[in-house]
């Protein structure tokens, strides 16, 4: 399917080590990319996959008809709705995820306000620290800008502060260096990614009687050496995260799908032993009754493994004290070279 | 705990769909094997205690006549198939047994499921009411809370429609609610408080790093300042289901789910049981154990993987005696060890699951004194002073987060999402009181919307099985939102259009669009 928004370039992969760095973050020109498609590893993901697993892997719409009266399914989700817009979402403790659009209105009358120097201009995400104060546009702890192409029309930020909160302004600076705000986003609180300093008198722990307990709940036992700050990395880099998300391993049963460039065959054989007799006689195969179709005829498969099989099929008449016997024997032998 | 939930698959206009396989598959291995099990364990007087979550999607599914009578289908050719595979392996030896083996199974789910008259939520209700079973609901479709920050209009839907279809499933309000992917954002309690949501979960660092310090760690529920109280999930126990070194389902000699007979056998014989074009795809009849890390697979011996489930629930039991022994002393209080884990893992991928699930019951109650089975209700019951503090912005995906869902492959959905959502929330707030067509017009469009939400596409998105179709499963209903929303705000409402998606997307009769506020 047709994205309906355009990804920036990935300028700069941060390694994840620089991800969970706690460093104050300054303004930087190209702060942020578009998370990797291929970021999840899928052998990790077996065990949650396997609910919509039905053999079929391949990236092929495989048996999804079009319905005839919803005519819609035909169309495309419009590409952007003409509003002045900005959002923020949290990936994690230290990443956010924006959109953004302008309606034309507005860019029609940014263009008339300012003339050439609009077409001059570059787009700029302002990202204000807010944290703890009720942000009036002037007052955040710092901030810092992030140059964008405006069509990308999304962005990964790296704000690199657990628990602070941000708020971002999408906005062009003038060649003069002034900055034009043209629309703010909502605030957004990162989480921690530690435990927080706050401890209430009322159920207070002592902190190493707390770093145990921690150990004890993230599975890692309550003998950790680490600084109680330290020990969610642990536990991620342990990946015992989440649900089935462990790694599954050799011993798991994850699918091996077959290496290209790895030849490979697979050969069985089955027996297909059929006949015929009066449609009301009695029939049975090695001592089987077998069923007839409705005129007299019968067919039998089975998997045929190596060795001899001796198969007698004996048909008693109905009518008459007679019975016919007749009885393939078969042997199959599998040699394999090499 | 455990969490069952599948998308609302449903295509009436279709005569046979994949995807309603998902469904089909979790029914004959884990929902049917379930209530066989709750089943035996009533017959023998057991006492047990277990929450479940089943989402107001995958109820929806359970009690939905044309899927019924699809299952019955479904469940009468894999008989067929079943009772060729008997006759066809006679000469291979281990393997006429499993065939014996999957033709049982299939014919006591038929039984067990008519005997339900074909609603499985009826076999659910029964074992809460018998008090055994506690099912709590979740987000209507399953949507991820953290990233409807900005619409939390759509959160108060996914709640407040959940709560009504539990209440006309189960004949009562729900006390618990499972939050999607445990998506948990600061402030969503609120919202369920005015549900009359009792508890919630939250992963482990959910609790861990919320503010004030938790004293108990994971091990004791903390109330919101709300008033919700939040169970913490252990990390222990999850690991010792599913990791690579302890876990119990990479067991080499339990059953390997990969290798099928839809793909094994020869294409003419299994042809009738495949795709009707023709491309094959999984029956659910697998011949196979692990074996090892080679493609060499080995036949499945039954006996020996029942011992091993046997010995598998012995050694989770006595792990968890010793972590409550250990734990009752550090904290001085009775410890809760939260372990919650998808349903549809059990007996669908882990095979043998339900019946590792049982021999922990039995166990529980007959082999020692330490640990007892409990539900969130009760334990809080019992244990009703907690410590009150704010958990951290969590969830059970990845890197515990919302990267699974916001990542480049997905993250072009949220643009219409919310703007779907803030349209939804005009059209409530324009319409305060309606009736006739423009009412079904807006109960409508709220369907469209949640069905766009379930979390489920963006990760089948993220992860690469059946991506074509959750892309389409996303575009399809945000498309017929827009449309509903247009010509209701023109007031020229195509009806047939209308009874079309009434038909097609006929979740939640009981829907009030006025939920979206």
């Amino acid at each position: 399917m047709k994205k309906v928004a355009k990804k920036p370039k990935a300028t700069e992969i941060k390694p994840k080590k620089k991800l969970i760095s706690k460093r104050v973050v300054r303004p930087r020109r190209k702060a942020a990319v578009v998370a990797s498609k291929h970021e999840i590893p899928l052998s990790d993901m077996k065990a949650e996959q396997a609910k919509y697993y039905t053999g079929i892997t391949g990236p092929s719409e495989p048996y999804y008809k079009r319905s005839a009266v919803a005519e819609l399914e035909h169309r495309q989700i419009p590409a952007r709705y003409d509003e002045d817009i900005i959002v923020l979402q949290i990936r994690d403790p230290w990443w956010a995820h924006s959109y953004w659009d302008v309606s034309s209105g507005t860019a029609n009358r940014l263009k008339n306000e300012l003339g050439d120097v609009f077409d001059r201009a570059r787009w700029i995400l302002r990202s204000y620290d807010v944290s703890c104060l009720n942000f009036d546009g002037s007052n955040a702890h710092r901030f810092f800008d992030t140059s964008v192409d405006f069509d990308a029309r999304n962005w990964y930020l790296n704000f690199g502060s657990p628990g602070t909160s941000w708020c971002v302004d999408l906005g062009i600076t003038l060649p003069d260096g002034n900055f034009i705000t043209v629309v703010r986003s909502n605030t957004i609180s990162l989480p921690l990614d530690g435990p927080s300093w706050v401890t209430d008198e009322e159920w207070m722990i002592p902190d190493d009687e707390f770093r145990r307990l921690y150990g004890m709940s993230v599975g890692l036992g309550p003998n950790v050496s680490s600084p109680v700050g330290k020990l969610w990395q642990e536990r991620l880099k342990k990946d015992i995260s989440s649900r089935g998300l462990a790694s599954m391993g050799v011993s798991s049963p994850v699918k091996k799908i077959k290496e290209k460039g790895n030849f490979w065959l697979v050969v069985d054989a089955e027996l297909i032993i059929y006949g015929a007799t009066e449609a009301d006689a009695r029939v049975t195969v090695q001592d089987k009754a077998v069923k007839l179709r409705k005129d007299g005829t019968f067919t039998l498969r089975f998997a045929l493994p190596d060795g001899k099989q001796v198969i007698p099929v004996v048909a008693s008449s109905a009518h008459i004290d007679e019975t016919r016997t007749i009885t393939p024997i078969v042997a199959r032998k599998t040699t394999r070279n090499p | 705990m455990l969490h069952g939930h599948l998308p609302y698959v449903r295509h009436p206009e279709h005569e046979d769909f994949l995807e309603e396989d998902w469904l089909y598959e979790a029914m004959t291995e884990t929902y049917i094997p379930l209530i066989a099990m709750f089943e035996r364990l009533s017959q023998d007087r057991i006492d047990f205690r277990m929450t479940m979550s089943i989402t107001p999607t995958l109820a929806s599914m359970l009690t939905d006549d044309l899927l019924q009578q699809r299952y019955l289908r479904h469940l009468n050719r894999l008989i067929e198939l079943a009772h060729k595979e008997v006759e066809r392996t006679r000469w291979v030896q281990g393997f006429q047994e499993l065939a014996v083996m999957y033709l049982n199974i299939f014919v006591n789910a038929r039984e067990l499921f008519e005997r339900y008259h074909r609603n499985l939520v009826s076999a659910f209700k029964r074992f809460q009411d018998a008090g055994n079973l506690e099912i709590i609901t979740c987000g209507a479709t399953h949507g991820f809370f953290p990233l409807m920050g900005v619409v939390k209009a759509s959160v108060r839907a996914q709640v407040k429609v959940a709560v009504a279809n539990y209440e006309k499933n189960f004949g009562r309000k729900p006390r618990g609610i499972w939050l999607p992917e445990c998506g948990y954002n600061p402030g969503d309690d609120e919202i369920l408080k005015e549900s009359g949501i009792k508890f919630f979960f939250v992963d482990s660092h959910g609790i861990l790093h919320g503010t004030p310090r938790p004293k108990y760690g994971v091990f004791a529920p903390v109330y919101c300042k709300s008033g919700v109280a939040a169970f913490g999930r252990d990390t222990e126990s999850s690991k010792q289901v599913w990791s690579s070194v302890e876990g119990y389902p990479g067991d080499y000699y339990y059953r390997e789910f990969y290798r099928d007979i839809g793909f094994d056998l020869e294409y003419e014989y299994i042809k009738p049981y495949i795709l009707p074009d023709g491309v094959r795809i999984n029956t659910g009849i697998k011949y196979f154990r692990i074996t090892g890390a080679s493609d060499e697979k080995m036949p499945y011996e039954p006996r020996v993987a029942r011992e091993k489930a046997a010995f598998h629930a012995g050694n989770f039991m006595f792990n968890r005696e010793k972590q409550v022994e250990y734990l009752y002393d550090a904290l001085g209080r009775k410890p809760i060890i939260v372990s919650p884990y998808d349903a549809e893992l059990y007996g669908h991928w882990w095979f043998e699951g339900p019946m590792w699930l049982e021999f922990l019951i039995r166990k529980i109650t007959y082999d020692q004194k330490t640990i007892k089975l409990v539900t969130p209700s009760e334990y809080l019951a019992e244990n009703p002073r907690n410590q009150v503090l704010t958990p951290s912005m969590s969830s059970w995906g990845w890197k515990g987060y919302s990267e699974v869902w916001l990542q480049g492959s997905n993250d072009w959905v949220y643009r219409h999402m919310h703007k779907a959502s803030n349209v939804m929330t005009s059209l409530a707030k324009q319409n305060p009181d309606t009736n006739g067509l423009k009412k079904r017009a807006l109960n409508q469009a709220l369907r469209e919307l949640l069905l766009a939400q379930s979390s489920d596409w963006a990760f089948i998105i993220a992860t690469g099985t059946h991506v074509s179709y959750a892309q389409r499963r996303t575009k399809d209903h945000l498309l017929r939102f827009f449309k509903l929303s247009e010509d209701i705000s023109s007031d020229n409402i195509d009806e047939e259009f209308l009874k079309e998606l009434e038909y097609k997307d006929n979740i939640f009769p009981e829907i009030d669009y006025r939920a979206h506020q």
